[in-house]
């Protein structure tokens, strides 16, 4: 059996005193899709940085590839792990492929130039994205979807194994929404890669995940497949709210309903 | 690509011209080919040092400038607008009135003063959410305001003979420029840009965002450091040796950036030459204008500074 | 005495006397003058020099000369002067100098009715004629005149003596870095002359310019005068090759007797006189 892309073994969190998230365990394989749900500020953001090494965890282990992230330095990290998350405006002028080579840092060393395997790498992410005609523009030109592709991208171009993606269609309407997830499932299944995603959008979640995470009030409520997870009871234990669970006639995925009395 | 060794090779060539230029000229003229013992004397003791001195000191603030605004994400950072200036300023000051003796407690004074604003301005600009361009130029204009009083009140305090000389230190002076000072602005130069320019990779990816720097491998609290500390130093070393000449490290680098782009491979190394070619124009300018009398040349890198800001200014907006 | 209340310039008129003072503005005074304000030290020198020193109610922090000036009220600085402590001591006038920004104060003062009169004597001629005006001002003519006519004794008794001199190139240094000097608007261009040297920084604009480093050099002076104070205990280490340094010619002299016109311009004359032509002098006191 080969080694988990990163394992999550009895995770506490604090932050100043108080006590985010308790007892925290769970892997993700090559080719999986993890997604995390749970209500907002229930500290999603804050287990995607621990699993990155963003933030250390009071109790508990984090191994990437079978190895104690405490070890690791930051670039051997970044080589293992890439992050999309929300894009902040710059202030700046960046083109598109400056922002896609950005990716290779972890690969490179610490002065010079791209070289021609870096050149390549982003040539190819941002074929794969769709953004060669972009290339040469202004990343501030490009529209609020358009940006989201270039942060992937990035990403991919760090050729790692795990991708972990912090609500990546926050922001999106809806093409480009299911646009975005499409490309995160293609990836992953041709590359085999693994991916951990916070999303909010519980029917997206059932229709790309191969497993869900559920937390709530810091501690993880339950792990399984969408169609083991997310139940009336769990929903209504975490959200709060009534929710109809039945199948989703296009797809076959759960698909959950809101019941708004 | 081809445009960029031009463009490079302009600057180059600017740079040059300038000295060239700057050496040529002054209150008294001297005919560069045929000196006699006491031309020489100006020329190698006086005109020369203020020269060199004057690349020094537009070479590191521009440098600074340009490390600091990809650091903290900020076009408007400023060692003279973040309060690093007048940080390093007021050390100076300690070191004139507390230990006239020692020669390098100026810019060791200089340098700690420098430090310390920057790292208050800093820890002011900083929230749990990150750190905004409002916090920071807030956080700028109080440190430098701040400051300021405490200058114009020690000055106020001092005897009215040790006035005249802080007034010239508030707007730059290169003309206390020793026959041998400049050596340790230029060597400070030099230095530091090759310090901030080895960071430069790391600070393309921190002008995006701390987080994304840090996710993608950059270790964000050493790099911090090591600009931070290379900025003061050579902010130190520049005003120690010439006081607060304001508005190299905001405009140069914003023009290096039109001609080069935003990699900071290129608008580090190549902000400290066009500083260097900037302050030494300047201060040419500021000691011949009104010969035999001189200007202080920080006037005259506002003068030219602010409206030219203001120009930039309303072309990205 | 003058009333409170009414436009000042009316009531004064129907009362007063008119001068003219250092900036051509025609000021009102009263009949008989005892309570007067100083914003300068010169200007308090000049007024004990006329003879009415017991006039003086308030002076500023720094005025020190003569001793009794000392013990007088001081009513702030001569850039920030306390317009409430001035107004409290309800003097006549005020008396200024250019230094003083009057633009600020001068509404304040002038509803009080105090009046404010401005003194900016430029030269040697001119501060004689001051004594004499503020003899006119004061009442004590006589010691006013007297002292006029001393001090114009004593320069003249100093251009007998210096008769048939060379004048040496002369450099006055008032603080050495950053390197400031007197210039053509400084009656000290005019004292070195007095004095029998000859000021090479005379033609340069403005009354205390600061001067190019290179001009210092190739001036090459054979005397240098510092004007004494912490910041400026020696000649500016350009000079180091000049004939002034070399042959040791450098002299310091009480700052105080030549930044301040009035009587004791004599006394810079005669010690810069001293540093310029020892030979001239027999007891060569220096």
């Amino acid at each position: 059996m080969s080694e988990k892309l990163l394992e999550l073994k009895d995770i506490s969190v604090r932050y100043g005193g108080r006590e985010i998230l308790r007892d925290i365990s769970f892997g993700i394989d090559a080719g999986e899709i993890a997604v995390l749900i749970g209500a907002n500020g229930a500290g999603k953001t804050t287990l995607l940085k621990t699993a990155n090494g963003g933030v250390k965890p009071a109790s508990g282990e984090v191994l990437l590839d079978g190895k104690p992230i405490i070890k690791m330095r930051r670039r051997e990290i970044a080589k293992r792990v890439a992050v999309v998350a929300q894009e902040n405006e710059t202030k700046f002028p960046v083109s598109v492929e400056e922002f896609v080579l950005a990716g290779r840092f972890a690969h490179s060393s610490a002065f010079g130039w791209e070289t021609e395997e870096d050149e390549l790498a982003a040539v190819r992410e941002m074929k794969a994205c769709g953004l060669m005609e972009f290339r040469g523009r202004s990343m501030n030109e490009l529209s609020g979807g358009e940006r989201q592709r270039v942060v992937l991208a990035r990403a991919l171009a760090a050729e790692t194994g795990l991708l972990m993606l912090d609500e990546p269609t926050a922001n999106l309407d809806l093409s480009h929404q299911a646009l975005m997830f499409r490309l995160i499932r293609e990836k992953c299944e041709t590359r085999g890669l693994g991916a951990l995603v916070i999303t909010h959008d519980l029917n997206l979640a059932a229709a790309f995940a191969d497993k869900i995470i559920l937390v709530g009030g810091g501690r993880m409520i339950a792990l399984g497949r969408p169609s083991e997870v997310l139940s009336a009871e769990n929903l209504q234990s975490v959200y709060g709210i009534d929710v109809l669970i039945d199948e989703n006639p296009s797809n076959g995925k759960i698909r959950v309903t809101t019941v708004y009395n | 690509m081809r445009s960029r060794y031009k463009i490079a090779a302009a600057l180059f060539a600017t740079l040059a011209a300038s000295i060239v230029l700057a050496i040529a000229v002054g209150s008294e003229n001297l005919p560069l080919f045929s000196l006699d013992a006491q031309q020489t004397e100006i020329l190698f003791d006086i005109r020369v040092p203020r020269v060199l001195l004057a690349a020094g000191v537009g070479a590191s603030l521009a440098a600074a400038g340009a490390a600091l605004q990809s650091l903290l994400r900020n076009p408007l950072a400023e060692p003279y607008l973040l309060g690093v200036s007048n940080g390093a300023a007021l050390g100076t000051m300690m070191a004139f009135v507390f230990f006239s003796n020692f020669e390098f407690a100026r810019p060791i004074l200089a340098f700690a003063g420098a430090g310390i604003a920057t790292a208050v301005v800093y820890k002011m600009a900083k929230s749990r959410s990150g750190m905004s361009v409002e916090r920071l130029v807030l956080s700028g204009v109080i440190v430098t305001t701040f400051l300021s009083s405490i200058i114009v009140l020690l000055t106020s305090l001092l005897d009215a003979a040790k006035l005249r000389s802080f007034t010239f230190w508030l707007l730059g002076d290169l003309s206390q420029a020793s026959a041998t000072g400049f050596y340790y602005v230029l060597a400070a130069a030099v230095a530091g840009t090759l310090v901030l320019s080895s960071q430069a990779r790391s600070l393309n990816l921190l002008m995006i965002g701390e987080r994304d720097a840090f996710d993608f491998g950059v270790e964000v609290k050493r790099v911090r450091l090591i600009i931070f500390t290379a900025s003061s130093v050579l902010v130190g070393t520049a005003v120690a040796a010439s006081g607060s000449v304001g508005y190299v490290g905001l405009i140069v680098p914003h023009l290096v950036r039109l001609a080069f782009g935003s990699d900071n491979r290129l608008v580090v190394p190549f902000s400290a030459v066009a500083g260097a070619a900037f302050v030494v124009l300047a201060d040419t300018t500021a000691r011949t204008l009104i010969a035999p009398r001189e200007f202080p040349v920080g006037a005259i890198t506002a003068l030219i500074g602010a409206p030219l800001f203001i120009y930039l200014l309303r072309r990205a907006g | 005495m003058l009333s409170g209340c009414g436009s000042s310039t009316e009531k004064a008129a129907a009362t007063g006397r008119t001068f003219t003072d250092g900036l051509g503005r025609t000021v009102v005074l009263p009949e008989h003058i005892d309570r007067v304000v100083s914003l300068a030290p010169s200007v308090t020198e000049m007024i004990f020099a006329a003879g009415a020193g017991d006039k003086l109610v308030g002076v500023t922090t720094y005025c020190d000369y003569p001793e009794a000036a000392k013990q007088i009220k001081k009513i702030g600085d001569t850039q920030t002067p306390n317009i409430e402590v001035i107004a409290a001591l309800r003097p006549q006038a005020v008396f200024v100098t250019t230094a003083s920004q009057i633009q600020g104060f001068m509404g304040k003062l002038e509803s009080q009715n105090i009046a404010v009169f401005v003194t900016d004597p430029k030269s040697v001629k001119a501060v004689e004629e001051n004594l004499r005006q503020f003899g006119e001002i004061f009442g004590t003519q006589t010691a006013a005149n007297a002292e006029a006519d001393k001090l114009s004794n004593r320069f003249a008794e100093l251009n007998k003596i210096l008769q048939g001199t060379t004048r040496p190139r002369t450099f006055v240094q008032i603080s050495k870095e950053p390197l400031y000097t007197a210039g053509k608007d400084s009656y000290l261009t005019e004292l070195i002359s007095d004095a029998g040297g000859d000021s090479v920084t005379k033609n340069v604009p403005t009354a205390f310019p600061k001067l190019s480093k290179e001009t210092a050099v190739a001036m090459e002076p054979d005397v240098i005068i510092l004007s004494a104070s912490d910041d400026n205990r020696e000649p500016n280490e350009i000079f180091r090759n000049s004939t002034a340094v070399k042959s040791g010619r450098v002299y310091s002299i009480n700052a105080d007797i030549i930044a301040r016109p009035g009587p004791r311009m004599a006394e810079a004359a005669e010690e810069m006189a001293r540093m310029l032509h020892p030979e001239k002098f027999a007891d060569n006191k220096q």
